[in-house]
């Protein structure tokens, strides 16, 4: 064995910081993966985006031993659903071929390669079908299992010791005493336990060394394992880059310490290489049958014709559902970009509004909107949801702050919540219980988890809880109500403190001029009118679930992960502050004297709307709000038998599923996503979005130099990328990019959830999330379709001076099409493989055939 | 390094670093400083320019990852020189460029190696 052999005289060893660039590369395999409690939406191939969107998919499918595509079978279902049109998937099978000479070059008598990969697509069983899941190696289990034991946030009975030394320093400490290690290792262990150096960089430059590794392989070396805990390493990216530093108090961990134990086991000769190719089928018997053709008439084909043949008789599945994921993002494409030039070429014509309303771009929104119109003279806009404000939130009595802003920025401004004036009674209160309810749970923990107490704590409280669970199985409505009663409401009672800094009493948390320009970006941003209406609403959203380890992916992506009502709730109060209009006057933004602004939050689950801070509302303005919350309560009622259609449920069913600890699909939340539209909302007014598009509120009159347009793509449309990719991946193949099915879960430390008792932390989204009950996808996984309303030439500056937005467009993640005012046509822009097949002198936006 | 005068001014001879980059990789390169004890250094946000691939944009309002950032990093040679080692690893896949150069400075205790 290598483990304990001298290094040669002559061998390279890298120095700390080779080692440390290339373990940060390695690190890129995986997204960082946001723990529970602030699930953030991310792309599991985003270390992939510098590359060619289907050469992506192919180079991590079998890193990750994933699919590239949905199974054939779930493709055909989709098209018989209508989810993808027949002439497009001919279109798309065409575009396969290389275009329509190739694709109608005959093989046989009256038989074209079309006419063979439709039979493909549309009839043959598939042979060979990619990757479906497999146990996870012993290896893989046993670093599985310690860093569980080492990244535990206190739900385990017995902490991991030595957890200061790091991880790779404490698995050392321990690993000795663990019979799996023996068992992997052997002696081999045993010495290298012995011998190996302490510092994780250091053993790894050692370990590649004796390895053998070369320098060209050292970096796809140290990915391959990386990509074998994606969940884990996707944890520890989270920490060491997106997490606060008080997370890693007293248990450091970065990616070399998981390679380094990586190493560690493969120099004792335990790392398991995975199978990852099952090899390319081949139909060819029943392509012959489909058409009649036997193996003799094959063989008479000249050998071109044989090779074509060949080429899609072996083509695998993996590319057969490219073809369909394709044909479905031209079904959508079409029918929405046929929509949108008709209503460009038609505007609507807008009465001053009664009310407006500033809603979160999440696509959740859009329908809500359209039926909250239909109640009234109601303005609706997009804007990202977290209303522009970099901050965090101390929320009362809770020992940790929440980041309310997309991952994408740091928090600039820490805000605190305090008791709104005359209820800090209640607030202590409220605190009070809170705290007796955090250490009530971790006694009971305590008490189960001991080896003396498990039997006494069940003997003692069973009863107790068989009680409480069958009130909250039986009428969870009446548990929600009781409760209501014991506790004020929080949102009466807290308010996020704007003016209150958290450590300095005399230093406020923003300055005039901080509340004057985010103020001023609602403005810039969306295209809102000085001239505002009587009542403008900010409304955040948020979901809610019980007993839902994945409650917060529903709540807002811009937020972190949490609900937007505190983003709104400081924003209307600076836009209510006669200083902060006063600084906006000066930029020539002029509220009219009668404009109150007012924070709300939309429950997304049960389509209830919050108005916050309703006792500071002017008296003057009681009867707009009457009527704005009237529309709101019928816009909710509509919007709820909406879904509950969608959903296979009564509306009321939606009211009981958000309080019923045993609802695995409370919501469909973003399921369904599809497309990002930048645009004035007279554009997609009269257009029923199905709850599939973002909507940013844009007008490009009123942005001449394009630091609107770029903000918007560069921020908001990024983050909708990320959802898109996730819900794309997590539906292509749920148990790799996905976290499998809801009901055989089980929640970790408070960081994530494993399937099972062990392995890896899941990542991605849950199947109840992207499938119904019998298996059918409801999320068609396809790529983002951004659409601009904008000159073209403004936006070919901006995605052209911005590397995030020409690798998104150029590598054909994201399909860009811009609707040009001018001339009202709809053009595409050309990702750089198909740019690079046309014309010597190529553009960069192609019109868009329809 | 020997150090010089400078008028009245005693000096200490040391390198910098500069480095241009994506500002989404700027994790990586902060942790070969820390890695090769850079006791300290200064980032720039929202760096402009013009590169092989065009002119690059600098500030963008809601996004901290878009757009490039530099930094600067005075220390004694040999830890530069691990530095630019790192660097010239992750530079084989990332795109981004670093400047080195010979710099005399008024107190070297400013820039004395941190541990690691």
């Amino acid at each position: 064995m290598n483990m304990i052999a001298p290094l040669s005289p002559g061998a390279p060893i890298l120095s700390r910081t080779e080692v440390a660039g290339l373990v940060a590369l390695a690190a890129r395999t995986v997204p960082p993966l946001w723990p529970l409690e602030s699930a953030i939406a991310v792309n599991p191939l985003a270390g992939f985006e510098n590359l060619p969107f289907e050469e992506a998919v192919g180079r991590a499918a079998p890193l990750f031993r994933a699919r590239r595509n949905l199974p054939l079978a779930q493709w055909r279902a989709l098209l018989a659903l209508g989810k993808v049109e027949e002439r497009f998937l001919r279109d798309a099978a065409i575009h396969k071929l290389g275009g329509l000479d190739p694709a109608f070059e005959l093989i046989g008598p009256d038989i074209s390669r079309l006419d063979l990969l439709m039979a493909r697509l549309s009839h043959l069983p598939v042979e060979n079908e990619e990757a479906t899941p497999d146990a996870l190696t012993p290896d893989a289990a046993f670093i599985a299992k310690w860093c569980a034991a080492f990244f535990d946030q206190g739900q385990a009975a017995f902490a991991m010791p030595h957890r200061e030394l790091g991880l790779y320093r404490a698995a050392l400490a321990v690993i000795a005493h663990d019979p799996e290690f023996r068992a992997l290792t052997g002696a081999a262990g045993h010495h290298l336990l012995l011998s190996v150096p302490r510092d994780p960089l250091d053993a790894i430059a050692e370990g590649l060394v004796v390895l053998g590794i070369p320098r060209s392989e050292e970096e796809g070396k140290l990915a391959d394992l990386v990509a074998r805990l994606p969940g884990w390493a996707g944890h520890i990216r989270w920490r060491t880059e997106n997490a606060d530093a008080d997370i890693s108090d007293g248990a450091p961990a970065g990616m070399a310490d998981l390679l380094a134990l990586w190493l560690l086991l493969d120099r004792a000769g335990a790392v398991v290489t995975p199978p990852r190719s099952t090899g390319e089928p081949d139909v060819t018997a029943q392509l012959l049958a489909q058409f009649g053709l036997t193996r003799a008439t094959l063989a008479s084909l000249p050998e071109k014709g044989r090779k074509r043949f060949a080429e899609i008789a072996t083509m695998d599945e993996g590319a057969l559902g490219g073809v369909f994921q394709i044909a479905a993002e031209w079904t959508y494409r079409s029918g929405l970009a046929t929509k949108l030039q008709s209503a460009a070429a038609n505007p609507v014509s807008c009465e001053a509004p009664d009310a407006q309303l500033i809603f979160c771009i999440d696509v959740r929104s859009e329908p809500f909107r359209r039926l909250l119109e239909a109640q009234g003279r109601y303005e609706t806009f997009g804007y990202a949801g977290f209303f522009g404000l970099p901050i965090a939130l101390h929320r009362f009595g809770d020992m940790r702050r929440r980041r309310l802003l997309p991952v994408l920025l740091s928090p600039q401004h820490d805000v605190v919540e305090a008791p709104a004036p005359g209820r800090e009674q209640d607030a202590l209160s409220l605190a009070a219980g809170q705290e007796q309810a955090r250490r009530t749970s971790m006694l009971f923990n305590a008490g189960k988890q001991g080896t003396a107490t498990a039997f006494a704590t069940a003997e003692a409280t069973g009863s107790i809880a068989g009680v409480l669970m069958a009130a909250r199985t039986l009428t969870p409505g009446l548990v929600k109500r009781v409760n209501a009663v014991l506790s004020p409401s929080r949102e009466d009672v807290l308010a996020p403190a704007s003016g209150q800094h958290r450590d300095h009493a005399w230093h406020p948390t923003f300055s005039l001029s901080d509340k004057v320009g985010f103020a001023l970006a609602l403005f810039k941003l969306t295209g809102l009118s000085a001239q505002t209406a009587r009542l403008v609403a900010l409304v955040g959203h948020g979901g809610s679930a019980t007993n839902n380890p994945y409650a917060s992916a529903l709540d807002c992506g811009a937020c972190g992960g949490h609900a937007g009502g505190s983003n709104a709730r400081v924003l209307a109060s600076f836009l209510n502050d006669p200083d902060v209009r006063a600084g906006l006057a000066l930029k020539d933004i002029r509220i009219p004297a009668e404009t109150w602004f007012i924070a709300a939050e939309h429950n997304t689950t049960t389509d209830e709307v919050i108005i916050f801070d309703k006792h500071s509302v002017p008296e003057s303005h009681g009867d707009d709000l009457a009527r704005l919350v009237e529309s709101l309560a019928k816009a909710g009622a509509a919007n709820r038998d909406r879904r509950a259609a969608l959903l296979g449920r009564t509306a009321k069913d939606l009211l009981t599923g958000a309080m019923h600890w045993g609802e695995v699909r409370p919501e469909w939340g973003l399921a369904g996503n599809a497309a990002f539209i930048v645009g004035p909302r007279r554009l997609t007014r009269e257009i029923d979005l199905e709850g599939r598009a973002f909507l940013h509120s844009y007008d490009w009159k009123k942005d001449p130099d394009g630091t609107a347009l770029t903000t918007i793509l560069t921020a908001p449309m990024v983050v909708a990328q990320w959802i898109n990719c996730q819900y794309l991946f997590s539906t292509v193949d749920n148990d790799r990019y996905g976290s499998g099915d809801k009901v055989t879960q089980n929640v970790v430390g408070g960081i994530g959830v494993l399937q099972g008792n062990g392995g890896d932390l899941r990542i991605g989204l849950p199947k109840q999330s992207l499938f119904t009950d019998n298996g059918t996808p409801f999320h068609v996984p396809q790529r983002l379709l951004t659409v601009v309303l904008a000159p073209v030439d403004r936006v070919e500056r901006v995605v052209k001076s911005n590397d995030i937005l020409d690798r998104l467009f150029g590598n054909g993640w994201v399909t860009l099409v811009v609707m040009d005012p001018h001339t009202g046509k709809a053009l595409r822009w050309l990702p750089d493989d198909e740019r690079d097949a046309e014309l010597s002198v190529a553009p960069t936006i192609h019109e868009l055939e329809i | 390094m020997t150090d010089a005068t400078f008028g009245e001014l005693r000096l200490h001879r040391l390198k910098k670093i500069e480095i241009v980059l994506l500002a989404e990789d700027r994790l990586l390169v902060e942790d070969l400083l820390k890695t090769a004890g850079v006791g300290g250094w200064s980032m720039i946000r929202d760096v402009a320019g013009m590169g092989h691939s065009g002119f690059h944009q600098g500030k963008t309002i809601f996004n901290d990852q878009s757009g490039l950032v530099m930094f600067v990093g005075v220390a004694e040679e040999k830890i530069i020189s691990e530095v630019a080692r790192g660097l010239a690893r992750l530079f084989e896949k990332r795109p981004g460029v670093t400047f080195l150069s010979d710099v005399e400075v008024m107190r070297s205790d400013y820039f004395a190696k941190s541990p690691a």
